[in-house]
């Protein structure tokens, strides 16, 4: 760490570091469940803003509140499984977890624009050979689709990426480093 | 593309009997780390690996080789101590 880590650096790795969820991701099929239904969560948390700002009924909004418990615990589990890798400033990760940082980032990055080019090359070629013509209103719900999905895809790519933790034959004591 | 590199951080650790967590404090690096280069999931800087052979006091060959490692009885006994 070459920068000095403050006080709200310190807080932050406390919780992220917290053993307290730990068994909700103690495997890989556990995370594969945490980033499925975090997915699901989202999509379902986005479709019913867009439907609140759209203002088609107001049961949207009151489904957004009930939606946002469960979708920021379903974040939690995720930071707990990466440690923060994600959320913590980069003087407070390890060589390694700097090295993962970046990897996660590379593949979300190329998943994103393989998004953005079958996306791109479906509504060209319903265009060109369907003669499909895209209404004007349909940009802000597609903008907003991609610009959560650049937000969160290096979360759900992490999660998915970590290893189950062995136990250690030294100290079997849960670690709240 | 990087080599695989080989170590022998967990049978030192349990015979040091030092966990994970003692050794990580003690290179300032995460505990999970120290378990992703024992299983050979993360291979460490120089720096890191000059670190670890420091704490225990030994070579850095000792800990870390691009071969493989052969079991510490046959480096000690050779491979008689496997007949006696």
């Amino acid at each position: 760490m070459t920068t000095a880590a403050t006080r709200n650096d310190r807080r932050m790795y406390m919780i992220m570091n917290r053993d307290a969820g730990a068994a909700m991701y103690a495997t890989a099929a556990r995370r594969r469940t945490a980033v499925g239904a975090h997915i699901a969560l989202t999509a379902a948390t986005v479709g019913c803003w867009l439907g609140a700002v759209h203002g088609v009924s107001v049961w949207y909004a009151v489904a957004i509140l009930a939606l946002v418990a469960p979708w920021s615990v379903a974040m939690g589990v995720l930071n707990g499984a990466t440690r923060g890798l994600l959320q913590l400033r980069g003087h407070m990760l390890d060589e390694r977890q700097l090295v993962e940082r970046d990897r996660v980032r590379a593949i979300a990055h190329r998943i994103t624009l393989g998004l953005l080019f079958a996306g791109a090359a479906g509504v060209g070629l319903a265009t060109w050979l369907g003669g499909v013509r895209f209404d004007g209103a349909l940009l802000f719900p597609a903008l907003f689709a991609l610009l959560v999905t650049h937000w969160l895809l290096p979360s759900w790519v992490a999660c998915l990426r970590v290893q189950d933790d062995a136990p250690d034959e030294v100290d079997e004591a849960p670690h709240g480093h | 593309m990087s080599e695989q590199v080989h170590n022998r951080l967990a049978v030192v650790r349990a015979e040091r009997k030092v966990s994970r967590q003692a050794l990580a404090d003690a290179l300032g690096v995460h505990y999970q780390t120290i378990g992703y280069i024992e299983r050979g999931q993360y291979n460490p800087s120089l720096d890191l690996a000059l670190k670890a052979a420091r704490y225990f006091g030994l070579p850095v060959e000792a800990l870390f080789s691009l071969e493989p490692f052969q079991p510490l009885t046959t480096e000690i006994y050779g491979d008689n101590g496997r007949k006696q």
